[in-house]
């Protein structure tokens, strides 16, 4: 992987930066305040809210996964971005990949970022007019909100480094963070559909993991369905959310379980790549317990590339820095209403 | 730099890695609105405590060993993050300040905390006395020389300590040849012959001052004439070193002056005194045995040839010279015995004005000093002109009250809490201050406290000095 580190991230993305930096050159900032107490910095994009399958008899009973001999190359890809700071006209966020693969019984990673950008009207703009869709991004339309360009420029470098370890990787496993359903503006189906052949042109199976799931059955989550299953094994919960999507350009792009890997563990919703058989997903999964830590039913693999790409307050901190070094750019205290109305008299906590 | 915090006396700076900054360094807090400075020295340096720092070394630590890999930064963003981790945060004190570029000891306004400039500040422009009539180089600061005036131990009680093997030795050497070359007289009570070479290079050479050197080895070239110490100061010696009853040295006393008036004084006629002299016999008991010892140790001789010469000693002092009295392998009674005479003898004389003043240097003083010295040495003997300097590494073994009165403390390193808690006593300077810069002075590093330093707490790295060692302990493998 050390000779594709470049590629890793693609000339655009850079370009992107960039370009969206140098329209706030000099200009004034708010840094983002961090505090310890401040626990969670991951930038959450708005999610939906549960989606409640229908309650049916069809719903089988979990399949256990049978065990497998030999071992193979593990791969998985994370993106996290963070907003560090506020200019006049827009957000500034930072994104940062890592790809993280076990080979044997060593874990190697290539990290790749911080890439930080203005986020503003003007990027969308300048996105549009430099048709990008023609060569690397797609998305139907740009919004000018500044909030859904972030999640879209996010999406991009995911999807671009889950393809490359799709194409560099052959013969393994590629885990990704999520779920394999796209469609939606800020997550084109063309993305996935891509990754998805690239990764059966090497014969790579791509598994999803999602932390958290939004679908719920008889009023409690999926992942409850497996409370008194027997580990490892899986729920085939595909045929419940099919008929969720029926007119929507929202396409599920695997086949969905609920799956449990280990003792003690965590159950997780669980994609599998839709246009393998299915006896082959599940020996794939058997794969993954064989040829990789599964701790709290999660790969440690997927786990890794987690860790290495989020954010931490330091690291934030060292971002602005670094924008006020090489981009001028001054720090300016955040102003508040209620403090320049009521003073020393306003509540600590800034009420809406 | 910046300025974080103010609490009382106590500054904290934010401090880049690429700043080079050092325990005990001063810095100067430049406000140019107010042309003022504060001036601080570092007295501990550690980390600053940014927000997720532990979140940051907890990811390194589980994945440094277990997972390899690269980072692909096209921006560089990982160098300010390594900056930031190793950003650290300087706790200083007040030292004093600069208005209108003249220097003060008191600071009681604070500095801009975005305004100012911190700057390192080379603080032998105040420390030091390079205008002096009589320069002494101490050693070196971080930045500069430190050359002060001998004038500043003069009528001073100082104290050298630290921890076996850091160079208070060799501090005070370099303190007795620069007292001797500005000729002024001094008495070492050298307890483990470590100045007897003092008059000779490390090739043997003598040096400027070797004449002016006198090594006085009892028993061999120091021995004592009972006409040339005297009643008094042979009575303290019998009373102090050899606890001679109150009531016994009354008796002592008639017997020498009978011995006086008949101009029969001598040590045999003294024997034969005692034994026949008419008092009660656990009295003449008393005096005999104590007696005796003095003639078991063979200090005192009847040959004038052979008994140290006080008058010599008066003018060879007034000149300015040092004589050392090496104690080395002497009986801990001798020690004492000696060390009363000379002291009862010097009280004497200055009290007579036959000598103006003596720079006295005590190694580990607790082996020959009695109790009631210490207090004696910190306020009478000062006011007469002993002008003491305590070396010694059990500080704990001297008197707190010569803490609180030394005007010059010279600390070399302590690691040791029990030794810390003693010198932390001294008045010129915060305990806290103290504690953190000793405990980290590497060898031949001092903390120099007190007036010769015009009251400028400094580390200094004491000069080198062309002497032969003599204080070393001796090993048995040689290579």
């Amino acid at each position: 992987m050390e000779d594709s580190k470049t590629t890793l991230l693609p000339d655009f993305l850079l370009d992107l930066s960039s370009e969206s930096m140098r329209t706030i050159n000099g200009g004034s900032f708010e840094p983002r305040e961090l505090s310890t107490a401040e626990i969670s910095l991951e930038e959450e994009i708005d999610e939906d809210p549960a989606i409640n399958l229908k309650d049916t008899p069809m719903l089988s009973k979990p399949t256990p996964i049978p065990a497998t001999l030999g071992n193979c190359s593990v791969v998985a890809v994370d993106v996290s971005s963070i907003r560090v700071g506020e200019s006049e006209q827009g957000l500034l966020y930072s994104l940062r990949g890592a790809l993280v693969w076990r080979e044997g019984s060593s874990y190697n990673f290539t990290r790749c970022g911080p890439l930080t950008f203005h986020v503003n009207d003007a990027i969308a703009r300048s996105l549009n007019k430099r048709s990008y869709a023609k060569e690397d991004l797609t998305y139907s339309a740009w919004s000018p909100m500044t909030e859904r360009v972030l999640a879209r420029l996010r999406n991009t470098l995911e999807r671009w480094m889950q393809k490359i370890a799709c194409s560099r990787f052959s013969k393994g496993i590629v885990l990704l963070d999520g779920s394999l359903t796209a469609g939606t503006p800020d997550n084109p189906t063309v993305y996935v559909e891509e990754l998805l052949n690239r990764a059966r042109e090497n014969s790579n199976v791509v598994i999803a993991f999602s932390k958290e799931t939004r679908l719920c059955y008889s009023g409690k989550r999926i992942t409850r369905l497996l409370d008194e299953a027997d580990p490892p094994c899986m729920l085939d919960i595909d045929r419940l959310i099919a008929p969720q999507f029926p007119s929507t350009p929202v396409r599920l792009m695997g086949r969905v379980y609920v799956a449990k890997l280990a003792q003690i563990s965590f159950p997780f919703r669980v994609d599998i790549d839709r246009q393998l058989p299915e006896e082959s997903g599940i020996a794939a999964v058997g794969r993954l317990i064989n040829s990789d830590l599964v701790e709290q039913g999660y790969p440690e693999t997927l786990r890794l590339a987690h860790i290495l790409s989020t954010f931490t307050a330091n690291e934030v901190l060292a971002i602005q820095r670094h924008l006020s070094i090489e981009y001028g750019l001054r720090l300016a205290p955040r102003f508040s209403f209620r403090r320049s109305l009521f003073g020393p008299f306003g509540t600590s906590t800034e009420a809406s | 730099m910046k300025i974080y915090k103010k609490q009382g006396d106590t500054i904290q700076i934010i401090c880049p890695p690429e700043e080079f900054v050092q325990k005990g360094d001063y810095l100067l807090i430049e406000d140019k609105k107010l042309r003022k400075g504060l001036i601080v020295q570092v007295v501990d340096i550690q980390f600053a405590n940014l927000p997720g720092i532990l979140e940051d070394i907890l990811r390194d630590v589980m994945t440094e060993d277990s997972v390899q890999g690269c980072d692909y930064d096209p921006f560089r963003v990982s160098s300010q993050i390594e900056v930031l981790k190793d950003t650290r945060l300087l706790v200083c004190k007040i030292r004093g300040a600069i208005d209108d570029g003249k220097p003060r000891q008191d600071a009681s306004w604070l500095p801009s905390r975005t305004a100012s400039s911190i700057v390192p500040y080379p603080i032998e422009r105040l420390a030091s006395t390079k205008d002096g009539r009589r320069p002494l180089t101490l050693g070196r600061t971080r930045s500069d020389i430190l050359t002060v005036d001998v004038k500043m131990l003069d009528g001073k009680l100082n104290i050298i300590t630290g921890k076996k093997g850091v160079g208070k030795s060799h501090l005070s050497k370099l303190l007795v040849l620069s007292l001797v070359k500005n000729g002024a007289p001094c008495l070492i009570l050298d307890i483990n012959g470590e100045y007897v070479n003092i008059g000779r290079g490390k090739g043997n050479e003598p040096n400027s001052v070797a004449e002016r050197i006198f090594v006085l080895t009892p028993g061999q070239n120091l021995r004592f004439s009972l006409a040339g110490v005297g009643l008094r100061a042979f009575l303290d010696t019998m009373i102090y070193a050899l606890d001679l009853p109150r009531t016994s040295s009354k008796v002592f006393s008639r017997i020498w002056s009978e011995l006086e008036r008949s101009g029969n004084l001598n040590l045999n006629a003294l024997n034969e005194t005692i034994r026949r002299f008419g008092c009660h016999e656990s009295v003449r008991e008393a005096i005999y045995s104590r007696f005796n010892t003095l003639l078991d140790l063979e200090l005192f001789t009847d040959d004038p040839s052979q008994a140290f010469d006080f008058s010599f000693f008066e003018k060879r002092m007034s000149e300015g010279s040092a004589f050392i009295i090496n104690m080395k392998d002497e009986h801990s009674i001798s020690r004492r015995l000696i060390v009363e005479l000379f002291i009862s003898k010097l009280t004497e004389q200055l009290s007579e004005m036959k000598l103006r003043a003596v720079f006295l240097f005590a190694e580990e003083a607790h082996f020959y000093l009695r109790e009631t010295y210490w207090d004696d040495i910190v306020t009478r003997m000062r006011h007469l002109g002993v002008f003491t300097t305590f070396i010694t590494n059990q500080p704990d073994t001297v008197q707190e009250s010569v803490y609180r009165q030394a005007d010059n403390i010279f600390m070399f390193n302590f690691t040791n809490e029990h030794d810390l808690d003693a010198v932390s006593k001294v008045a010129k300077i915060d305990a806290e201050s103290l504690r953190l810069i000793v405990k980290d002075l590497p060898v031949h590093n001092c903390l120099v406290v007190g007036d010769i330093v015009r009251n400028f707490p400094v580390v200094v790295n004491v000069e080198p000095l062309n002497v032969q060692t003599m204080g070393q302990t001796r090993k048995f493998f040689q290579d």
